[in-house]
């Protein structure tokens, strides 16, 4: 089993990787903010085996968790996937600086995002 | 403390019987406030009940329209994958639980399958598509296109655009030229997206200024709508008399790296448009194309401030190496504080061939002109 | 009756009859012209463009400029709430104005922030910069943290921002007002929408925070003020912004774009010579120097204002501290009058000249003067018995129920466009307050505006004593 933590705003956008990364092969935990995010992450002692998440959004931003999830265990980093509709040519090299994985624009193509979850999830 | 309408209602009309004419009349004015102010409560609270309505409608709806759109589209196992999502033919039995015989009941799906695809695209939003046209959910946007009222043409335009949905030219082109500048944005939009012909045609008629927020959304469309054909946008940026729009193809060009465009743009750093030709250069640079490298700084002396940090910033972009005394002689003795950030800037971005130069300045530079090299050397300032 | 009562009696019949119907026909237009122009600015926005500005590349860049002094207690706060704004393209310039309080220390710590070799090229003269800070970790690159020696004003901590800000628009706010996510993209849009005018300043509406919830800098709940006091301000903020100003900015009439929030042009500001630290209503003076300069120069410029509340801020909840803001105000209205006397009804100066100045002179300024001075001769008639009674109380009932509708009608409007609140019973509580304010809240403010314009009056040499930041820092009693 894949635990994955998803950090959206949206409400549309858990509803449909609840679905295409269907249980018992993952299981997909929603925070709707980055203040319910960060507390996910402390609750669960950072035990994700991926992070999924939106950049902008109330109290703290894509980066800000990004960057938490990278320094927390930098021996075995966490895979992040940005998934954003704010995706300019900064952001995108600023993500990569930060150590993102991969950089999904919206709207996004569910097989795609399908098979890049998978391959993270492998190479861990 | 609590002062109720009805206890002023009271007041007044006691005075009133008591009153002589002129200030019957005076009254009457009173009345009116009065009136104004008791029909302001009403609006407002016919407002809130409507809104209020339309919330719990929205809580009662949502889920199932959701569970609908995941299960029956999205990820629906029965849609054949060998069939374009376009041409499935999709159950829509269990839509009929929906209040689709309403003009809000559909609105609200319309809305929703939009929302759908602005999250997600490939199959998934086409099948969304052909949701709404087989529904017939497009029957509304029709007649808000066919209205006398700009701003639900406006909002039929928008749906349309994304939703993908065609549209004759002989619609859309006579509102692309509307007196209305919201309509005529929205129509332009449409056009570029959904026009089988030239998309671009509008480009050589337009002659008001394409506004900066209307150019947002059309780079928006043009870069993201895949089956559109991008033509060479040297035919505007040479003949073009609406500087907006020379100026947008310039941004074009740099998003598409057309090379082919180079030439154009270049003849562009003869004009006589200042801001025409800092954008001119502004482009040049982040196509990275070395060979104006010697042209720019032959210009430089003659142009204005805002141009000349533009070269400088060009020659930071372009990173030949090439002019690395220029930039030097310029931070050195520029006397303008941000021709010299600039220059610095530029130089630092030279670094793989300017190390030496670089070295040189720390050791020999002090006061200002170090504080700058050192900003601009840090990592951790981004502007 | 004597030839004085006269003689004030057919003044206060003929020419103050005039001035009030003046007053109440403007207003009567204002609040005409501000429906068409909300209605003109809810047609022309779709929640969808402001999301494509997000993810575009063509969004101008932002700074946006917080002076703080003291703020220890809601900085972190604040500061996280700044970071997460909507918006592709901005930095925060956060002014510590020499804090006495530990909030340097707390951004430091929270933010892993370092002393960094700043160019700050000082455009506009400030008290000293001691250091200006950058954060190692490269999830707050885009917040700058200048601490500087204390200035005794806003004025001088927003001008360092000014002077630090890398972009060409600056947005000016406290760091105690809470923003609305989407600030930067709405008040960025009228920028982005003018084709032929140059907009230098744009302004949003203001609300007043006290009773309404707050989560870390992100408001959770709004709701209106319960103490009276507040809940008066926040009926006058309605008015003042969604009817007034919203009313100006049709006409393009501006006259002053709150402290609280507006974005600026860079470039005008700095060329007008940035705020200025010896005025009392440092952003209205601001604001008139932009408007000479662009007229000078022959720049055709606009000032705009939307209606959406895109900023909430504390409002003052003691009669104390209260009283210190209006007067403060008042004194500002009467310096800028005063020292940019030239502009009044000089046609030079367009419809700054002609329309905001005059406006503001007879209506803003003079009015506390004509209503003191119209309630004693009023007195004193009443006294003589020379008052004809029910003529005068009708006149009273007119204008108390014409000020009832209007402020009603701000309301109105403010609840078509965007339904605030949760339930009608919280907005029933602000309808009741026209009624009280004639009687409770107006005085006040009346005698405020006085006391202010006295210590113009009196204090013209030698202010800079007291030039400390009152209604700068705001009472901390609610949250």
């Amino acid at each position: 089993m894949n635990r994955i933590l998803l950090v959206e705003d949206d409400e549309v956008m858990p509803k449909i990787i609840a679905r295409i990364l269907p249980e018992p092969e993952y299981q997909v935990d929603v925070a709707v903010n980055g203040k319910e995010a960060m507390q996910k992450l402390e609750d669960n002692n950072y035990q994700y085996d991926l992070v999924i998440t939106d950049i902008m959004m109330p109290y703290a931003n894509g980066f800000e968790i990004l960057s938490k999830v990278k320094t927390h265990d930098q021996e075995h980093p966490i895979p992040v996937i940005i998934v954003s509709n704010a995706g300019n040519e900064d952001m995108i090299m600023e993500g990569f600086k930060l150590g993102v994985d991969d950089f999904l624009k919206k709207p996004i193509i569910p097989a795609e995002l399908i098979i890049r979850v998978k391959r993270l999830l492998m190479k861990k | 403390m609590e002062t109720t309408l009805s206890d002023i209602l009271q007041e007044i009309r006691s005075i009133y019987y008591y009153a002589p004419l002129a200030i019957k009349i005076a009254m009457i004015f009173i009345f009116l406030a009065v009136s104004a102010t008791v029909l302001a409560y009403l609006v407002m609270l016919r407002s809130r009940y409507r809104n209020f309505r339309q919330r719990r409608r929205l809580q009662k709806m949502l889920p199932k329209i959701d569970d609908l759109l995941i299960n029956e589209i999205i990820t629906n196992p029965n849609i054949p994958q060998d069939v374009a999502p376009s041409k499935v033919a999709l159950d829509l039995e269990p839509f009929d639980a929906l209040p689709l015989h309403r003009r809000w009941g559909r609105q609200m799906l319309t809305a929703r399958i939009i929302h759908y695809r602005n999250n997600v695209s490939g199959s998934a939003g086409d099948l969304l598509r052909n949701l709404y046209l087989q529904l017939d959910l497009d029957k509304d946007a029709m007649r808000k296109l066919k209205s006398r009222h700009w701003n639900r043409k406006v909002e039929a335009l928008t749906e349309f655009t994304l939703l993908d949905m065609p549209i004759s030219d002989v619609t859309i082109l006579p509102l692309a030229n509307s007196r209305n500048r919201e309509l005529r944005a929205a129509a332009r939009q449409a056009y570029i997206k959904l026009s089988k012909n030239e998309p671009f045609k509008f480009f050589d008629s337009v002659t008001d200024p394409l506004l900066p927020w209307d150019q947002v959304e059309l780079f928006r469309i043009i870069t993201t709508t895949t089956d559109i054909a991008i033509p060479n946008f040297a035919r505007w940026i040479t003949y073009s008399s609406n500087k907006s729009v020379v100026s947008f193809c310039m941004k074009l060009v740099v998003h598409y790296n057309q090379i082919a465009a180079v030439p154009a743009i270049v003849k562009l750093l003869e004009n006589r448009d200042h801001l025409l030709r800092a954008d001119a250069i502004e482009a040049l640079g982040r196509l990275k194309i070395a060979e104006v490298e010697d042209k720019l700084v032959h210009l430089y002396t003659s142009q204005p401030l805002f141009c000349q940090i533009a070269i400088l910033k060009a020659l930071g972009r372009i990173r030949s190496g090439r002019h690395i005394d220029f930039l030097r002689n310029e931070f050195l003795h520029s006397t303008d504080f941000d021709l010299r950030k600039a220059a610095a800037r530029a130089i630092v971005k030279n670094e793989v061939v300017a190390r030496g130069v670089i070295d040189e300045l720390l050791a020999t530079t002090k006061g200002e002109n170090l504080l700058i090299l050192k900003h601009c050397m840090n990592p951790l300032i981004k502007y | 009756m004597s030839s004085v009562q006269e003689i004030l009696a057919a003044f206060y019949d003929s020419s103050i009859f005039v001035y009030g119907l003046t007053l109440i026909i403007v207003y009567g237009l204002l609040a005409l012209l501000s429906i068409i122009a909300i209605r003109r600015y809810l047609n022309a926005t779709k929640p969808s463009q402001l999301e494509n500005l997000v993810s575009s590349p063509l969004a101008p860049g932002i700074s946006i400029l917080a002076p703080a002094y003291n703020e220890g207690l809601t900085i972190i706060a604040n500061v996280r709430s700044l970071l997460t704004l909507n918006y592709p393209k901005f930095e925060i310039v956060l002014i510590n104005d020499g804090s006495t309080d530990d909030s340097l220390e707390q951004l430091i710590r929270e933010f892993d922030m370092v002393a960094v070799d700043f160019a700050y090229n000082e455009k506009i003269r400030t008290k000293p910069v001691k250091n200006i800070y950058k954060s190692r970790n490269l999830a707050y690159s885009n917040l700058l943290v200048i601490d500087k020696a204390n200035g005794k004003s806003k004025a001088d901590a927003v001008n360092a921002g000014i002077n630090a800000a890398a972009f060409d628009y600056f947005v000016c706010t406290d760091v105690d007002c809470v923003l609305h996510k989407d600030t930067l993209l709405e008040l960025i849009k009228p920028v982005m929408q003018d084709g032929d005018k140059r907009v230098i300043a744009i302004g949003a509406t203001l609300r007043i925070a006290n009773s309404s919830e707050f989560d870390e800098g992100v408001m959770t709940r709004m709701r209106p003020p319960k103490a009276m006091l507040p809940r008066f301000q926040e009926v006058e903020y309605i008015r003042s912004f969604v009817l007034g100003k919203m009313g100006w900015s049709a006409l393009n009439c501006v006259p002053n774009v709150s402290g609280g929030l507006g974005l600026f042009d860079r470039e005008i500001v700095i060329k007008s010579g940035g705020y200025d630290h010896k005025s009392f209503g440092e952003d209205m003076e601001l604001l008139t120097r932009m408007c000479r300069f662009c007229e000078d120069n022959k720049i055709k410029y606009a000032v705009r204002y939307i209606p959406k509340t895109l900023c909430w801020t504390e409002g003052p909840a003691s009669l104390q501290v209260f009283g210190r803001q209006r007067t403060r105000w008042a004194r500002g209205l009467a310096q800028l009058m005063f020292a940019h006397r030239g502009v009044f009804l000089n046609p030079r100066y367009g419809r700054l000249g002609l329309v905001v100045f005059p406006y503001n002179f007879f209506f803003e300024l003079l009015a506390p003067l004509v209503e003191a001075s119209g309630v004693i001769v009023y007195l004193w008639l009443a006294f003589t018995d020379n008052v004809n009674w029910p003529y005068a109380i009708l006149l009273l009932i007119f204008v108390y129920t014409y000020a009832i509708m209007i402020t009603t009608l701000s309301i109105l409007w403010d609840q078509l466009s965007f339904h605030y609140y949760k339930s009608f019973k919280e907005v029933l509580s602000l309808c009741i307050m026209p009624f009280l304010e004639f009687l409770l809240y107006h005085p006040l403010i009346t005698f405020y505006s006085l006391k202010g314009y006295f210590f113009f009056l009196t204090n013209r040499r030698s202010s800079w004593g007291n030039m400390q930041r009152q209604g700068f820092k705001k009472a901390k009693t609610t949250t």
